[in-house]
């Protein structure tokens, strides 16, 4: 008999596995269009008992159970529906712990085994059940009723949620651990799940539902301040319309205005700056660094710096004749070699009747030195003839280059 | 250095609404009684005096005693903000009917401009509000555009102190505790001239004819 339970659990679990989307499908909406599954498929699952058909005619719908299961593992906040049928659970634990017991006394004790799993799968289902209670409450709370969008609507389910709140707190009620206690005798196993372990769920529960049941309260407070604050501007409004002239008598006129129009006159203006502070002298200099002095009226007119049109017109071609210029320096260089004496650039240009531009001659020149390598540039010396810019302070003209041995 | 009450009396001094949202050091140190009797004490050496509303949840300087000049102000003040009811109160509900939560804005409410604009954008309905609000003297705006008349209802609500843009540059603005204080406004104005508003509004909405 076990092994046909064991399989038949299997092939449920299967079915459900195997219909995966077509629950969920009528999880989320509720009821199942026909039209959308094969027959085959759902004739199984209707025989598995996942899904039922309430009405003749209407359409079919998910087990409790097989919704209960997926609302408590998905931890779905939908889940609205408060399980509050405490007592006769309580009921069924008692007869359970007497089958138990009287097991045990005829000494049958795979009996009692039996019982006792029994009882304890009771005993953690109403702890189970209490805690997805507490927790259903919770997530309503912490949402605000999110899920309807008129705050009278939120009212409302605030109220419901209250109502579920007291019924669950009348039902622990019930909840005597005496009698519990009696019941377990001097049982182990018994004291154990039915008076440590309802305690600590029945403790934990009802600390939650204190605090959820103020909470709650909190939430209707502001739900209803919310609805008379829309009702005042809703109100304001509607008034406006019927009687567009309507204004307020002036308060203000009144022999005791009422605080609430008393509203003095703004005073303080920005202060002025003390320049004899010394503390201060830091911010202020900053304050005046940042000021813009445009003085230039004040200056005398300077040809040099005053404008000048400038004519753009196309750059004449130079051209160099590299090579002739580079023999040139090269000759030029040897010539110093030869003769050991020192010779200015443009002494060179003019002896040797070049007709390079000298400017260009005594960049190509110095271009040479550097061009020149380390060990042979050693046995030159090059000294510009500088002379100073006559207006410009800083800037250097070089007149020539006198290039000779060291 | 300044001290806390400095600063706080130089908000105070300046007009400013001291909240939860738009100060909430100076409004943690109001809410001891000694740190207010101090403040106050010291406001009347200038004819002024600590005053609350909503509830504790804004904080304001009042006249101590009114003379022919104080109440001229006042009267002028109140002329100001009854002007100004009639387009934050429709402005209040347009935010709120767009936002979708039914929730009303109140100290703290966080408002996406961009968000209500998109809203805005999509419901002919709603356009035509906002382009109604935009036109009232309060904000005096003559763009034709949903941005331009939103952009110039926030900047405008800002100035006025109800809303508070945490970060220039994003889109996101808090209302601040001058808001409630609008309501508490209404209540009062509502209670004074006995208009019943909450029971008018409750009839309309049994009869069907929603707003």
């Amino acid at each position: 008999m076990n092994q046909n339970l064991h399989q038949a659990g299997v092939k449920l679990l299967n079915a459900l596995s195997r219909n995966a989307d077509l629950i969920m499908q009528v999880y989320l909406s509720g009821t199942l269009h026909e039209g959308d599954a094969s027959p085959g498929a759902l004739d199984n699952l209707k025989k598995l008992g996942i899904l039922w058909r309430p009405e003749a005619g209407g359409p079919l719908r998910l087990k409790k159970a097989v919704r209960t299961l997926l609302e408590s593992s998905l931890q779905d906040e939908r889940n609205r529906q408060i399980d509050t049928n405490i007592g006769s659970t309580l009921a069924s634990l008692k007869t359970l712990a007497q089958h138990y017991k009287e097991a045990l006394a005829h000494h049958r004790y795979a009996e009692a085994q039996a019982h006792m799993n029994d009882l304890s799968e009771h005993v953690y289902a109403l702890t189970e059940s209490l805690g997805n209670s507490v927790r259903a409450l919770f997530s309503r709370i912490n949402n605000e009723f999110g899920y309807v969008a008129s705050i009278d609507a939120k009212i409302r389910e605030n109220e419901l949620a209250q109502n579920q709140v007291s019924e669950l707190l009348s039902q622990l009620e019930m909840f005597r651990f005496d009698e519990l206690s009696d019941v377990a005798g001097s049982i182990r196993e018994l004291r154990h799940l039915l008076v440590v372990a309802l305690q600590q769920s029945f403790a934990r529960c009802t600390q939650e539902l204190s605090i959820a049941q103020s909470r709650l309260l909190e939430l209707l407070g502001r739900f209803r301040e919310f609805r008379g604050k829309t009702r005042l501007l809703k109100g304001f409004l509607l008034h406006m319309e019927q009687q567009p002239d309507f204004a307020p008598a002036n308060y203000a006129n009144h022999s005791q205005v009422p605080t609430l129009f008393n509203l003095a006159k703004p005073l303080l203006q920005p202060a002025a700056v003390d320049v004899n502070r010394v503390d201060h002298e830091q911010d202020l200099l900053l304050l005046v660094g940042r000021i813009k002095a445009l003085h230039r009226a004040d200056k005398p007119i300077d040809e040099q710096r005053a404008a000048q049109s400038i004519e753009v017109e196309n750059q004449g071609q130079v051209e160099l004749d590299d090579k002739a210029i580079h023999q040139a320096v090269e000759a030029y260089f040897c010539e110093v070699i030869d003769t050991g004496q020192r010779l200015t650039a443009l002494q060179y240009l003019t002896k040797q009747g070049l007709d390079f531009d000298p400017e260009v001659w005594i960049y190509q020149v110095i271009g040479g030195y550097q061009g020149l390598a380390e060990e042979d540039r050693k046995f030159f010396a090059l000294e510009p003839e500088v002379e100073n810019h006559p207006i410009f302070t800083g800037n250097n003209i070089v007149r020539d280059i006198e290039l000779g041995l060291r | 250095m300044i001290s806390e009450q400095g600063r706080i009396l130089e908000r105070l001094l300046s007009g400013d609404f001291i909240c939860e949202i738009s100060d909430e050091d100076g409004w943690r140190y109001l809410k001891q009684s000694a740190n207010f009797e101090a403040v106050d004490q010291y406001l009347s050496t200038l004819n002024r005096s600590l005053s609350s509303a909503a509830d504790g949840q804004v904080y304001f300087a009042a006249y101590r005693t009114l003379g022919e000049g104080e109440r001229k102000v006042l009267s002028s003040q109140f002329q100001e903000i009854a002007a100004g009811l009639l387009p934050l109160v429709e402005w209040l509900l347009l935010v709120q009917q767009s936002s979708g939560s039914d929730v009303p804005v109140t100290q703290g409410s966080t408002i996406r401009s961009n968000e209500l604009q998109t809203t805005i954008e999509d419901t002919p309905a709603y356009k035509e509000q906002l382009a109604k609000i935009a036109r009232y003297r309060l904000f005096n705006s003559n763009s034709t555009e949903v941005v331009g008349q939103l952009n110039l209802v926030f900047k405008r609500l800002t100035e006025l102190g109800y809303l508070l843009r945490p970060n220039p540059d994003k889109q996101i603005y808090i209302a601040t505790g001058k808001i409630d204080y609008l309501y508490e406004v209404l209540r009062f104005i509502d209670e004074t001239e006995a208009l019943s508003l909450a029971e008018q509004a409750e009839s309309a909405i049994a009869q069907g004819s929603l707003l």
